[in-house]
């Protein structure tokens, strides 16, 4: 299995993905930062056509690239867009969902499908799409968070909000809702919505929102042309 | 003089110290933090007029920079650059250059050289810019980029780096434009143009890219009406 190592973090953090021979990595559109000249790139839409288009729709790239050392070892540095720490999930039986913009590679044998979430997920603001990681055979899969992030344990309820979601053990049942007790008590307080969780299992989140982040920065911007 | 870098690696700054009066230290412009009073600042264009507008133009470096001189010993002197990152520093000895791309440039000892160097055509394609900086001569360089630093020894597998993610390498090493994978992967992988490098030296890649920060942010600026 390939060897994730995480450097730099947590504001800057790089993953260092090291490939035995004839090994693979799948990686995110635009995550490869470096790479050992053996290692051999090959973009794919995995699960064909309707996979690509499924996961286009939840705001994920339409085509994955697949890193393999040959002839030997290899290397393959690994970024995110943003600043922001890296956590690697190591598979179980029940697998993970993860917020599609955390998404960042996994080793071969792990399936990671978009979830037609359907309206819940397409009203939720933050774009949260969700994609569902599962693996029959041990796997891992990295993951990126804009700012710190940290691990809560869910036992009984909690709640979420949804553009600090990064991950979640598939054990836990989750809801998407307004946070407020109507809609415009949750509008006023200012945050949107949130996610509802029941059941035993772990939490990933991260401390900063990527979208209060973008409207912090933009509206001191000069306009752009429509 | 002495040095160190502070705040690493997210937020470095680099602390001067001079040993003796009348030590230097060249420094960007706009890059110091603060200083002893009793320093003297120099702001010229280091080369003449031609060789700073070169810099400049070609180089993405400041015209003008900060000479900083001493006036006694134990003077101290900060610098930092813009964005938040990582800082290096390499004591050149005169036996190899550092190539930097644009704008990665931060301070270093007089007894070092700056020059602009035609980085070819492909540098064009390439997010390195169409010239590199190169530095040589004796003495501390200090250069910078927005994320983390790290470091990558060549070896005789030559290495490939996303080209927008370069910041600086050894004169030890040599490299060519490429694109990664078959033609779908030009078009669709988002991985765009690698720099492919061989030889033997030590590279710097930024862990993040400023660009994507940017693209970012892009979609939250505030919308123009038509009129």
């Amino acid at each position: 299995m390939p060897h994730f190592e995480i450097g730099y973090q947590p504001a800057h953090s790089l993953a260092k993905v090291t490939l035995q021979p004839n090994e693979s990595v799948i990686a995110e559109s635009g995550a490869m930062v470096g790479m050992s000249t053996n290692v051999n790139m090959q973009t794919q839409s995995k699960g064909g056509m309707m996979g690509g288009l499924k996961r286009m729709f939840g705001g994920e790239s339409f085509f994955r690239n697949t890193f393999t050392a040959q002839n030997g070892p290899g290397e393959v540095l690994l970024a995110q867009a943003l600043c922001g720490d890296m956590v690697v999930l190591e598979m179980t039986p029940n697998g993970y969902f993860i917020q599609n913009s955390a998404y960042i590679a996994s080793s071969m044998d792990v399936n990671v499908e978009t979830q037609t979430g359907g309206f819940k997920g397409f009203f939720s603001g933050a774009g949260v799409f969700v994609l569902k990681a599962t693996s029959q055979q041990p796997g891992q899969v990295l993951i990126g968070a804009f700012g710190g992030i940290q691990e809560l344990q869910c036992d009984g309820n909690m709640v979420i909000d949804t553009g600090h979601l990064v991950a979640w053990d598939a054990t836990l049942s989750y809801k998407i809702g307004k946070s407020g007790a109507g809609w415009i008590a949750s509008y006023l307080s200012g945050e949107g919505l949130v996610c509802d969780f029941t059941g035993q299992g772990r939490i990933w989140i991260q401390s900063r929102n990527p979208g209060e982040y973008g409207q912090a920065i933009g509206r001191m911007l000069p306009p752009r042309k429509a | 003089m002495r040095y160190e870098l502070l705040d690493k690696p997210d937020f470095s700054m680099v602390k001067v110290t001079f040993d003796a009066p009348g030590e230097t230290m060249v420094v960007e412009s706009a890059a110091m933090v603060a200083r002893s009073a009793a320093m003297t600042m120099e702001t010229n264009m280091r080369g003449g007029i031609m060789a700073a507008a070169k810099r400049k133009l070609l180089g993405g470096e400041s015209i003008f920079q900060n000479t900083f001189t001493a006036a006694a010993a134990g003077e101290t002197l900060y610098f930092a650059p813009a964005p938040e990152g990582d800082v290096e520093v390499l004591e050149l000895d005169g036996s190899y250059d550092l190539m930097m791309s644009s704008g990665a440039f931060l301070g270093g000892a007089q007894t070092v050289n700056l020059d602009t160097k035609w980085g070819g055509a492909r540098g064009f394609f390439s997010g390195t810019g169409m010239f590199l900086l190169k530095a040589d001569g004796q003495g501390p360089v200090f250069f910078s980029c927005y994320g983390g630093l790290h470091a990558v020894d060549v070896g005789p597998g030559g290495y490939i780096c996303d080209t927008s993610h370069v910041v600086a390498f050894t004169s030890g090493l040599q490299y060519n434009v490429q694109k990664v994978g078959g033609l779908k992967s030009l078009f669709f992988s988002g991985e765009g143009l690698v720099c492919n490098f061989q030889g033997q030296g030590r590279l710097w890649i930024s862990t993040r890219n400023p660009s994507s920060l940017a693209n970012f942010v892009q979609p939250y600026r505030p919308v123009q009406r038509s009129n």
